[in-house]
């Protein structure tokens, strides 16, 4: 099997570009779409939230500078993501889904 | 809980007070040992406006802000050695060899990272300060799966979450096998760091099968099969013709990987995953005697994890919980705590493979060597539904999980990891420990150890956590493994990888004659030493 690389990209949910490319960026690849901010909290930050590793952060309309800050420095315990990792619109509208996010039942603190 | 409170931003410390705009952040700019050492101001910027014009303006960092995520790291740098400048992503092979020719021209340092989740061991901090990081995450491509032989070929941003996702999505037969760190790091970054995960394909060095390499100059060289034209079996073979060259591109600083080759385990019919308990801390040597024949005889196949009872805590519970003083926890408070959640002081996780006929021959054989031990042997009829079963369970069949980042909580978010090998004796992983928690405990550390034992051999796996807030104890946690170093090598016993703080302590353990020799490589293949100087302890 060999996989055409643009389609790959949307399989694999992967990652960040920004809305300009490089000069000599792939030509042939266009950017994938920005990941949803569910897609992104379930598969980073909703591995340690609510799963007895950091406190759950749904539910508790936390301001946006507030997340976005976390992100990018990494508190304490937590690691910092790059814009490479997850970009800044998509940690925007992640900041923004956080905000108005109503907590999980199914979580669990700390 | 509601919102956050003026206390929860003072609580966050430094990103708090940087949202209440105090300015009082250190900036990873502030003073001019950050920027290479041998550049002025002047000739960095000038550097970074031509690393600008190759991968575009938004794929270099070079401002305080915007490099703040690179400076991120875990480990003590009690002296700022470990400080870069700024990064910058390219998109493609193309563009790296562009950046290598801009980096030769200016000296610029470059440290290389896959996805920069070296966490213990420095994440995407360099080895000295004023390098560059060179971050290879935008290159994220699975280039191929061949779902005959079961082989992959990624790119150096592939998380093993991108893959895990990749392989259900085309409902592929195949199991990953992955560090306990699995969605948010590479399998590129993992294997040259020479990493493990718990599956039969655990030792990742060992799965993986031709690369693809940048050297310094900028000449592109595939391993193995790869250099073939037309070649089928770029993945399939892995030693080629010649000299084996693809050890020289792993924990050191000869190239620059852009495509990483491995095997992928067949799923089996069958898994049945155990759990070893045993009471007492002295157990570890019976433990070790235990499963040596059945490592080296591949009866039981999979990297098994015998985990410390203080670890296994640290995962899900807080340090508060047990114990409010400075000093290490006691043995009984540990064991205590332990047994009312179905932990013992020692937890061994192993599974079979294969079909029900052959895990159920088998079985007995493995049961009556652990009983034999002292200790109890569990199954899922025992164990489903306690957490720490259930993580390991998914460990050893390759799922995703992050739950022992938990641990790095326990002392406020600095760990640092010592990882030294131990033979797989019952007598010596014995003494290890004792060297271990004598050395932990005068610092006021805790001993919360992983020991990943291999077919011959253990990592003992030592994470010294400590409050990276706190000068003192940062200072004190640096002091701490450089003294575990130095002792333990004394003894014999050195690390299979190391922190970027103690890379070059590390690298005086394996004598003159081996760095001479990595020396020599290193002025053959960069004899600007613009890639990852340090790295290894190799200039
Ligand atoms: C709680 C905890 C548990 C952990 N469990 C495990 C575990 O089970 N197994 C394990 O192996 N590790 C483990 N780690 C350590 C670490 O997080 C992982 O090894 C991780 O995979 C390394 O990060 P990465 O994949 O992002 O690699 P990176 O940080 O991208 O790379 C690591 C290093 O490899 C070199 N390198 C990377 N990419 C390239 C390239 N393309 N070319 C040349 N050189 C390169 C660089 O020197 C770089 O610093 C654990 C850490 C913690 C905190
Ligand atoms: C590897 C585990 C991990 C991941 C992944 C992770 N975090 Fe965290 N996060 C933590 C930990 C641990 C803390 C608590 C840090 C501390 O103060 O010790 C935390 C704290 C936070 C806080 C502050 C909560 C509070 O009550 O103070 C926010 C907000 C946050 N994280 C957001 C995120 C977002 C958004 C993501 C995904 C992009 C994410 N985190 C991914 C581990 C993680």
């Amino acid at each position: 099997m060999r996989w055409n690389a643009g389609r790959l990209r949307l399989a694999a949910a992967t990652l960040a570009f920004g809305l300009t490319a490089g000069p000599q960026a792939n030509a042939e690849t266009p950017p994938p779409p920005p990941r949803a901010p569910a897609v992104v909290y379930a598969k980073t930050c909703g591995y340690c939230h609510g799963q007895h590793v950091a406190p759950v952060i749904r539910g508790r309309a936390i301001p946006t500078e507030m997340t976005t800050a976390i992100v990018r420095r990494g508190q304490r315990a937590m690691p910092a993501f790059r814009p490479t990792e997850i970009s800044n619109a998509e940690l925007g509208a992640l900041a923004a889904w956080l905000k108005a996010a109503k907590a999980d039942p199914k979580e669990h603190d700390q | 809980m509601t919102g956050l409170t003026r206390r929860d931003l003072i609580r966050t410390g430094a990103v708090g007070a940087a949202l209440m705009g105090s300015g009082a952040m250190a900036s990873p700019l502030d003073g001019p040992r950050q920027l290479p050492a041998h550049l002025d101001k002047g000739a960095f910027a000038a550097a970074v406006a031509e690393l600008r014009a190759v991968v575009g303006a938004d794929w270099v960092f070079a401002d305080p802000e915007s490099t703040l995520p690179y400076a991120k790291s875990s480990t003590p740098d009690p002296r700022h050695e470990h400080v870069p400048s700024g990064a910058v992503a390219p998109g493609s092979v193309e563009e790296v060899q562009a950046i290598l020719k801009i980096a030769n021209r200016y000296k610029l340092p470059l440290w290389t990272v896959s996805t920069g989740k070296n966490m213990g061991y420095g994440c995407a901090t360099p080895a000295s300060s004023g390098q560059m990081v060179l971050d290879l995450k935008r290159m994220n491509r699975i280039i191929h799966i061949d779902a005959e032989l079961g082989t992959a070929l990624v790119e150096p941003g592939v998380t093993y979450q991108d893959l895990h996702d990749y392989l259900e999505a085309n409902n592929l037969p195949y199991w990953l096998d992955v560090p306990t760190v699995g969605p948010i790091v590479s399998p590129v970054g993992n294997t040259l760091e020479r990493g493990v995960g718990y599956t039969p394909y655990g030792d990742h060095f060992f799965m993986q099968c031709g690369m693809e390499v940048v050297l310094a100059d900028g000449t592109l060289v595939r391993t193995g099969m790869g250099s073939v034209p037309n070649s089928t079996t770029w993945q399939a073979f892995k030693w080629g013709y010649g000299p084996y060259v693809d050890g020289i591109f792993t924990q050191s600083n000869f190239g620059v990987v852009t495509k990483l080759g491995f095997w992928l385990m067949p799923r089996p019919p069958a898994f049945k995953p155990f759990m070893v308990r045993h009471g007492e801390m002295a157990d570890v040597a019976k433990i070790v005697d235990a499963m040596r024949p059945f490592r080296m005889s591949n009866l039981i196949p999979n990297v098994v994890l015998m985990m410390g009872a203080a670890y296994q805590i640290a995962m899900f519970h807080r340090r508060e919980e047990l114990w409010d003083k400075p000093e290490s926890i006691p043995e009984d408070v540990v064991r205590d705590f332990a047994r009312k959640h179905g932990l013992g002081m020692w937890n061994t996780y192993f599974a079979l493979y294969g079909t029900d006929e052959i895990i159920a021959a088998i079985e007995p054989i493995v049961r009556r060597a652990f009983e034999a031990s002292g200790g109890e042997v569990l199954t899922e009829k025992e164990m489903a539904g306690n957490l720490w079963f259930e993580h390991h369970k998914n460990l050893m069949s390759g799922q995703l999980t992050l739950e022992e980042k938990g641990i790095m909580r326990w002392r406020g978010g600095g760990m640092v990891c010592f990882a030294p090998v131990a033979p797989a004796k019952g007598v010596e992983t014995q003494q290890q420990t004792q060297l271990a928690r004598e050395i932990l405990g005068r610092y006021g550390f805790d001993y919360s150890v992983a020991y990943a034992i291999g077919g011959r051999e253990l990592h003992h796996l030592i994470f010294i956590q400590y409050d990276k807030e706190d000068p003192a104890e940062e200072k004190k946690a640096d002091d701490c493994i450089r003294e575990m170093i130095t002792r333990f090598g004394a003894r014999g016993w050195a690390s299979y990888r190391t922190g970027v703080n103690t890379m070059d302590l590390v690298a005086q353990q394996y004598g003159e004659a081996n760095r001479a020799l990595n020396a020599r490589l290193k002025q053959a293949l960069d004899p600007n030493h613009i890639l990852s100087p340090g790295k290894q302890g190799i200039a």
